[in-house]
């Protein structure tokens, strides 16, 4: 899976730090999901997409083989 | 958006059923005091006393230090680490299976190559199972979040 994490990040200008408390997770965790090594729950990918105002498919994307 | 919102709660639920089991934080000091403190007093007490009290006691408090290390939460508790945390067991308990089973042989083999005239198959004991469990479980989810920062 794909993620536009790092992209989004960017474009509201916040830390991996930031973005981890406003989710209430670790930094470790945030640097997972953008490297694509941990994939997300449903749960946490809702909170992501809430945080940067936009729906979980615009930041996470299928790839082929999953 | 409603069945998405159910599938997070039933997740959620996950979760929280993991962190039920689990101790403060905090407590992952004491038993890191508790596990390393009966440690240095099993090897002072192998190496100069020899007293078979301290040394079943120690060997007790050694696996309820770790123990409470296992099953203490970290700083930040969230679901990648609750994901490792169960690869850790997972792995822990498949070592702690093959020692059981495989441990009685080397022995006998151990004896065998030393020359004893009467090789015995003697049981893993309870203390290196345990032991073998629990290290295995904490040294290989440290590596897993080392490997996952």
């Amino acid at each position: 899976m794909r993620n536009r994490l790092k992209i989004e990040r960017a474009i509201l200008d916040i830390t991996q730090e930031e973005l981890a408390k406003k989710i209430g997770v670790s930094r470790q965790t945030i640097n997972s999901i953008e490297k694509n090594r941990y994939v997300p729950s449903t749960i946490l990918a809702l909170k992501i997409a809430r945080v940067f105002n936009k729906s979980v498919d615009e930041i996470f994307e299928l790839e082929e083989g999953d | 958006m409603a069945n998405l919102k159910s599938i997070a709660a039933c997740e959620q639920r996950k979760i929280d059923k993991l962190k039920k089991y689990q101790l403060p934080n905090t407590f992952k000091k004491i038993g890191i005091i508790i596990a390393v403190f009966s440690f240095v007093l099993l090897m002072i007490n192998g190496f100069f006393i020899d007293n078979l009290i301290i040394r079943e006691a120690t060997k007790y408090t050694l696996l309820i230090g770790m123990l409470i290390i296992s099953i203490s939460k970290e700083k930040i508790e969230d679901e990648r680490i609750a994901q490792l945390r169960m690869q850790s067991y997972t792995v822990a308990f498949i070592a702690g299976v093959i020692l059981a089973l495989f441990q009685p042989f080397a022995n006998i083999l151990v004896d065998f190559l030393l020359g004893a005239s009467e090789p015995a198959m003697k049981d893993t004991g309870d203390f290196v199972t345990l032991w073998t469990l629990l290290s295995v479980q904490l040294f290989y989810f440290e590596l897993l979040k080392y490997r996952n920062r």
